[in-house]
């Protein structure tokens, strides 16, 4: 066993770093930083710019035009784009749909889908969740009836992230009605610009448009657009929610909220000292390193081992569920770490170009949104009770 | 011992409840009062002055009906079960408690109070101070004769509308000094307020003032003791708001839990739920009886209502956070929406705990007062 980076793995970071300090506008770094609203340009301009580098798809095959790192330089890469307050990757094309297409998809699928979204050309959706299948995701009642050269779809997606930016949104519909549920599912692609396609903003907790209902009305879609074989899109589902759940433990974040959160009980004052000289406090925050620290060894460890190959399996669910806790943690005890500075809430501070004083310390205006914005990690990607029953179900032999 | 209420708290209970419940039906109705002038209904606040309910909040003494503990916390946890904003908090309980414990007493103002014509706030916090009682940097001095005020106080909630506004001041001594404190009566025409919204849907206010003049209320000791009292009156308060809270949160889960079906049953159905609802009954029990304990020894000695109070507000930060984060993680994305209540119930309750001194706040002064 050796815990320490290689001087190959160094100048790798070494790279990464330089590369985002030369090309990530200066405007957008501090968008990020002060949890600004971003555009679908903004993302656009970081993919776009991966994009050309080559790195937007930097988990796939090489062949497909992924960039063969190990899995130490993929950590490393990750931490390093969170660390340069660049916005997030948008993962529903290049994380989920892809490898998706990769394993499942037809040559035709493949040369045509894939080529665009390693050149960011298409913003994908993921149309999954229905208002009566979240949990139970395979009671969805979305329909796609055969009518020859298409199909016709009938029903509503709901929770769809970032779906008002969309071009396309790749659903799990019913092909077949009549025979259990898991069986009758299938994996379509959906223009968005399709009549009969209508969507609708949910406006969230903290006030903010993130997610959407998606309404589909009689719209027709192409045969060609069906992924892989009709009534087996539930296989294809489940590969790429294993995807989706190991991002989700999101140890770099949670490294960079921890940064955050020394520097706000270093500044936040409790008697007229740094709280971080309360005992108590300084005590939650060096808990929350401790499992942060094993944390990162457990998704190394996991990311490795999947690295030959394999579709991560139940580690992905064990690291959801404490990768969404420590995260969520942090912004606890953010939220704590300010007092009474957590109350103000001023919706226009997150509007680009906003220059007006801030309430109290620039840094405590964000601070409580994103606690309560931070509740959807674990009840999102298969909430945190579903990944303990699919933990319990495969691997005790109850 | 007796644990029961009263026929007339009970009756308090019930027309005050009623009387809640008509006018908050709907969330909606909520933030369309927040986006009032005033950030909250002029209307309404009135109604509730003609029902008697800021009465309920004053000791007979003073011209009120009520002002017990009790009585406190009954119109509060009323206040918690339809997340009212109307300034119960600053006008009817923390300016007519200072104003009722002076050596002489302003009732006129009181009572002005309790007819819903004057508006009052108690500004004490500031940007640098954590919930202290006596950690000012707010100064008074003394000019032929006439108090002037300078500094910034944060936070004070419903503090844009007030009339009149009670501002804690450092007269002499250092800024975390105990001595040299006093409260001063100042007209909120001469002070500059920044309003804004807070998180969970309040209306407050950052003040400040140059050189404005103030009336003196008392000072040093007695006005610590006023500031320590107002504090414990808001904290228990809050306390009582907090239990309304959380038995909503309760009821609206265990509502869902039974209407939401997921793999073909309800999931109330699966165990391992029924045993987080368990969970929160218990401690929300817990919160119940550590916050009638504390509203019993009100009256007491400054000690044991201390005491009493500081252990309700550290178990209702403690289970308040179990009990919101619990609400909306059963619920699933649903509660994650504007439109749905929980998510406002939620917020409210979380941010209780920052308000009139956090759950670490409340177990140090614990510590402090039982010689732990
Ligand atoms: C902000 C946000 C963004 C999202 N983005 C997307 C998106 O882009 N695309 C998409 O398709 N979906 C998206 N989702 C939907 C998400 O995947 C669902 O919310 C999730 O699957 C849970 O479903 P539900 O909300 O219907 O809750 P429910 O399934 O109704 O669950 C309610 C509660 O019951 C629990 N529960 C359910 N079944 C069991 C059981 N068998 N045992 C124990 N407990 C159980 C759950 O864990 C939860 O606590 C998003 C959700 C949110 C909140």
């Amino acid at each position: 066993m050796n815990f320490e980076y290689s001087e190959k793995d160094e100048n790798f970071r070494i790279e990464v770093r330089e590369w985002l300090k030369a090309t990530l506008p200066h405007y957008l770094k501090e968008k990020v930083k002060k949890y600004q609203r971003l555009t679908k340009e903004d993302y656009e301009l970081f993919m776009n710019n991966l994009s050309k580098k080559g790195w937007l798809a930097w988990h796939w095959p090489e062949e497909y035009g992924g960039t063969g790192w190990n899995a130490i330089e993929k950590h490393i890469f990750e931490e390093e784009i969170v660390k340069a307050s660049a916005p997030r990757i948008v993962p529903f094309g290049v994380n989920m749909l892809g490898p998706v297409l990769i394993e499942f998809g037809s040559e035709e699928q493949k040369n045509y889908y894939l080529p665009r979204i390693l050149n960011n050309e298409d913003w994908w959706a993921q149309g999954y969740s229905e208002p009566g299948a979240g949990s139970d995701l395979a009671s969805l009642k979305t329909t796609a009836i055969d009518k020859g050269d298409h199909y016709l779809v009938n029903g509503q997606k709901t929770w769809t992230t970032l779906g008002h930016h969309a071009d396309m949104i790749f659903c799990l519909v019913k092909t077949d009605l009549n025979i259990k549920p898991q069986l009758g599912i299938s994996f379509l692609l959906i223009d968005m610009k399709s009549p009969g396609v209508e969507v609708k903003p949910i406006i969230t907790l903290d006030g903010e448009h993130e997610v959407n209902e998606v309404w589909f009305t009689d719209v027709k879609v192409p045969k060609k657009n069906l992924v892989g074989k009709e009534n087996e899109g539930w296989t294809y589902a489940k590969y790429l929610l294993t995807f989706e759940r190991t991002g989700i433990a999101g140890v770099p974040n949670s490294k960079s909220a921890l940064n955050h959160l020394k520097m706000v009980s270093r500044k936040s004052m409790k008697n007229g000292k740094p709280l971080i000289d309360d005992p108590i406090f300084s005590s939650e925050v060096a808990e929350l390193e401790i499992d942060l620290l094993a944390m990162e060894i457990f998704n190394l460890r996991t990311v490795s081992a999947a690295a030959e190959g394999k579709a991560p399996g139940m580690e992905s669910s064990l690291l959801k569920i404490k990768g969404t806790l420590v995260r969520q943690k942090t912004t606890e005890l953010l939220r704590k770490a300010l007092g009474p500075q957590a109350l103000p809430y001023l919706p226009e501070q997150f509007d680009e170009g906003w220059n007006e004083m801030p309430i109290g310390p620039e840094y405590a205006g964000p601070i409580a949104k994103q606690y309560f914005n931070m509740r959807k990690i674990s009840i999102y990607g298969g909430s945190n009770e579903i990944q303990k029953n699919i933990v319990a179900k495969a691997s005790f032999g109850l | 011992m007796d644990f029961s209420l009263s026929e007339e708290r009970k009756m308090l209970q019930e027309t005050v409840g009623r009387f809640f419940e008509n006018n908050y039906k709907d969330i909606k109705k909520r933030g369309e009062y927040l986006k009032m002038t005033d950030g909250f209904s002029r209307e309404f606040w009135k109604e509730s002055s003609n029902l008697g309910v800021i009465n309920g909040l004053v000791s007979p003494a003073f011209g009120g009906l009520g002002g017990s503990g009790e009585d406190i916390c009954i119109i509060f946890e009323l206040v918690g079960k339809s997340l009212c904003i109307e300034p119960f908090l600053s006008s009817g309980l923390l300016s007519s408690t200072i104003l009722s414990s002076l050596n002489n007493p302003k009732t006129d103002l009181i009572n002005q109070i309790i007819e819903g014509k004057l508006l009052m706030s108690f500004a004490h916090m500031e940007m640098n101070n954590r919930y202290e009682d006596h950690f000012i940097e707010t100064k008074a001095k003394l000019e032929k004769e006439t108090w002037k005020l300078n500094g910034s106080k944060s936070f004070v909630i419903n503090g844009d509308s007030a009339d009149k506004v009670i501002i804690s001041a450092r007269i002499e001594g250092k800024v975390n000094d105990k001595k040299g404190i006093g409260l001063f009566l100042v007209d909120n025409n001469n002070i500059n307020n920044r309003p804004y919204n807070t998180i969970d849907g309040y209306r407050s206010t950052e003040m400040s003032f140059e050189n404005i003049n103030g009336e003196l209320l008392c000072k040093d000791n007695q006005a610590l003791k006023c500031i320590i009292k107002t504090n414990s009156a808001g904290a228990l308060a809050l306390s009582a708001e907090a239990v309304g809270i959380m038995q909503v949160c309760f009821d609206l889960t265990l509502d869902y839990l039974k209407t939401r079906k997921q793999f073909g049953k309800s999931i109330g159905a699966f165990q391992s739920i029924q045993h987080r609802m368990v969970d929160m009954m218990l401690e929300i029990e817990q919160v119940r009886s550590a916050v009638m304990l504390a509203s019993s020894t009100f009256e007491s000695n400054p000690t044991i209502r201390d005491k009493n109070v500081s252990a309700a507000k550290n178990l209702v930060g403690r289970v308040g956070k179990l009990i919101a984060e619990e609400s909306i993680q059963l619920h699933g994305g649903i509660a994650m929406t504007w439109e749905y209540s929980v998510a406002h119930y939620a917020k409210r309750l979380i941010m209780i705990d920052h308000l009139m001194g956090d759950a670490d706040y409340h177990r140090d002064r614990f510590k402090l007062l039982s010689s732990i």
